[in-house]
């Protein structure tokens, strides 16, 4: 008989840490903000901003978890969204389309871009990172030539209210989305073959393959949904700012990616969190949004963004490390002599940087006006 | 030899990879409810004979008999439907699913509601509970565990149900089951191997151990360059003959 008898702490927290992680980030933000500034973050209509602010990219994180299950990485979406956005107002102002085939349009179109990325990846092979790279570009491309810097606005109000609308006395629409789609994913992953291939592609695909999955169909399904929930967006855009324009959506990949990674879905594979997605987005909203409470300048976000990313990653492959050894402290980082070099680069590098800004200080003359 | 007839007969099996030889004239026979080892050096043609009777390569002459009738196997998904399947050293399991998803990964069971079908979580678990139990002898204490969270003896517990359930199995190809094995884990594979062996099925084990082939096996295949060296029963032969075949410095013949 074989039995498993070990069982510490760790492993019992482990199922729910993709869940503690962002919760515990949301409290601290709502502690900090709560100390900081209570009055306006509180406010009722704050609340409805970061919820509005999340629901834009529910979406798309529920779609993306599914990519980096996969070990997968879709960079393109922002500007799918701007694409299929832009398609859709042109097929209502000035094809003069009924707005609801103008949103069924849009869904489409964004599954057909997911589509072609996932066969530039599985077909021709190029690697993810690269592929929707080069394909952010064309589509980022295509927005700006067809709307040539034109901001295309007013829009029905079916738009519009998949955008910003509101039922009375309950959540606004937009959120309503958010968490139907959430609820859509939460099913895909735990009781559709193509949740437990996402899973079992990321884990091993070596093995996914052994056992008669067809891992390149699936792979390309992760980016079909993706397109899709990249082209709701882009009409939620639309319908919120009631306009759009070639260049929205400039932070899309980073900010949803982002959401997902924090959440606890592995950018190894294999680790799926949808709730941890749900907490990641939220988490982010509150976050950007606290930064707009303090009137800190709208361009830290993507430092934000960033910081948190790597964080993110950086925790959770601490976290996964089973040979942990805590023990020995900071000292043993130094005796280790690769990383004395490193640290004496460092050293050097920041050396000669500041050599140059004295030369440059005590060289300089009066500044020369610009323009 | 528990059965007068063998499953399984392979006879004059040849196969080429361009010019060289990876086989020539092999014979072999599986009998049920025997466990045969095959052994022999890197590149002896111990995979290349497998590979042929798990259906992954054709021989490029040569039969295989099943039940003394001709067998053709086209793929590997062939050689399953006969009943032949293997569990290979890397043991092609999902590490972040748990037992029961891995044992029914690529062939999950659904049940349908209001037309649309979804995966039948429930009864894949109980099912996967019920095999490793009374087929294996094995219970995990908790299913919902991760398979990296399973040790060796485990996840190859879980390997080989996948192939218990999935076909009519009848003949059980084992490639290097201990090889990452520490020696608890290893004495509970081979307890396992001597479980399945006592349901009727014929084993293949291959194994660079021959402690654990002089421990479980009844008859032991020896390949050399691509032949068979010679095939002994384990309970007239030693350790010095085996070697002595696996190196050639004894002729023997078959």
């Amino acid at each position: 008989m074989t039995v498993l008898t070990t069982k510490n702490l760790n492993e019992k927290l482990e199922p729910y840490i993709a869940i503690i992680g962002p919760l515990a980030m949301i409290f601290l933000i709502m502690g900090f903000m709560g100390v900081v500034e209570p009055a306006r973050y509180f406010r009722l209509s704050n609340l409805n901003i970061i919820l509005m602010e999340a629901a834009l990219y529910l979406p798309m994180a529920m779609a993306m978890t599914f990519v980096i299950t996969q070990r997968g990485i879709d960079l393109s979406i922002g500007s799918v969204a701007a694409l299929t956005a832009i398609i859709m107002a042109f097929l209502i102002k000035v094809y003069a389309f009924p707005a609801w085939v103008g949103v069924l349009c849009a869904l489409t179109i964004g599954s057909l871009f997911g589509l072609l990325n996932g066969l530039i990846i599985t077909k021709f092979k190029v690697p993810d990172l690269i592929g929707t790279l080069a394909m952010d570009l064309v589509y980022r491309g295509f927005a700006l030539v067809l709307a040539k810097g034109l901001v295309l606005a007013r829009f029905p109000d079916l738009i519009t209210d998949i955008g910003r609308g509101r039922l009375p006395n309950f959540l606004p629409i937009p959120v309503l989305i958010g968490i139907a789609t959430f609820v859509l994913g939460y099913f895909l992953l735990k009781r559709t073959f193509f949740g437990r291939y996402s899973i079992a592609i990321g884990s091993n695909p070596e093995a996914a393959e052994m056992t008669g999955i067809s891992v390149d169909r699936y792979k390309v399904y992760a980016y079909m949904l993706m397109g899709a929930m990249a082209g709701l967006a882009g009409v939620m855009l639309t319908g919120k700012l009631n306009a759009v324009q070639a260049t929205s959506a400039p932070y899309f990949n980073l900010h949803v990616i982002a959401a997902v990674v924090v959440g606890g879905t592995s950018l190894f594979g294999g680790r799926a969190a949808m709730l941890g997605s749900f907490a990641g987005v939220l988490l982010l909203s509150m976050m950007i949004n606290a930064l707009v409470t303090l009137r800190i300048e709208f361009f830290w976000q993507s430092v934000a963004s960033g910081v948190v990313i790597i964080l993110s990653v950086a925790f959770y492959t601490w976290l996964q490390k089973k040979d942990r050894d805590g023990a020995k402290g900071i000292k043993a980082v130094f005796a280790s002599p690769d990383n004395l070099k490193l640290f004496k680069l460092v050293g050097v590098i920041s050396a000669v940087l500041i050599v140059l800004l004295a030369i440059g200080n005590l060289t300089s003359g009066t500044p020369a006006v610009s323009g | 030899m528990v059965n007068e007839k063998p499953i399984i007969s392979m006879k004059k099996i040849n196969k080429r990879f361009g010019g060289v030889k990876a086989l020539e004239s092999v014979n072999l026979e599986a009998y049920s409810g025997e466990v045969l080892a095959i052994v022999g050096d890197n590149g002896a043609g111990k995979s290349t004979l497998i590979k042929v009777l798990t259906g992954v390569y054709q021989p490029t002459d040569g039969t295989i008999e099943m039940d003394g009738k001709d067998l053709v196997m086209n793929s590997h998904s062939d050689a399953i439907e006969k009943g032949i399947d293997a569990v290979y050293q890397t043991l092609a399991l999902a590490d972040h699913l748990d037992a029961a998803s891995n044992m029914f990964l690529g062939a999950e069971l659904s049940k349908k509601f209001a037309g649309i079908s979804y995966l039948d979580n429930e009864k894949m678990r109980s099912e996967a509970e019920r095999v490793l139990k009374e087929r294996l002898g094995v219970v995990l204490k908790n299913m919902d565990a991760p398979a990296e969270s399973l040790s060796g003896g485990q996840r190859q517990a879980i390997a080989i149900a996948r192939a218990v359930y999935h076909s009519d199995l009848r003949v059980l190809v084992m490639d290097e089951p201990t090889a990452a094995l520490g020696p608890q884990e290893t004495a509970r594979t081979l307890k396992l191997i001597d479980t399945l062996k006592a349901q009727g099925l014929a084993i293949i084990l291959i194994s660079h151990s021959l402690d654990d082939v002089f421990e479980v096996s009844d008859r032991i295949h020896v390949m050399r360059r691509g032949k068979c060296a010679g095939v002994v029963k384990t309970n007239e032969t030693d350790k010095q003959e085996v070697l002595g075949l696996i190196v050639g410095a004894n002729k023997q013949a078959a």
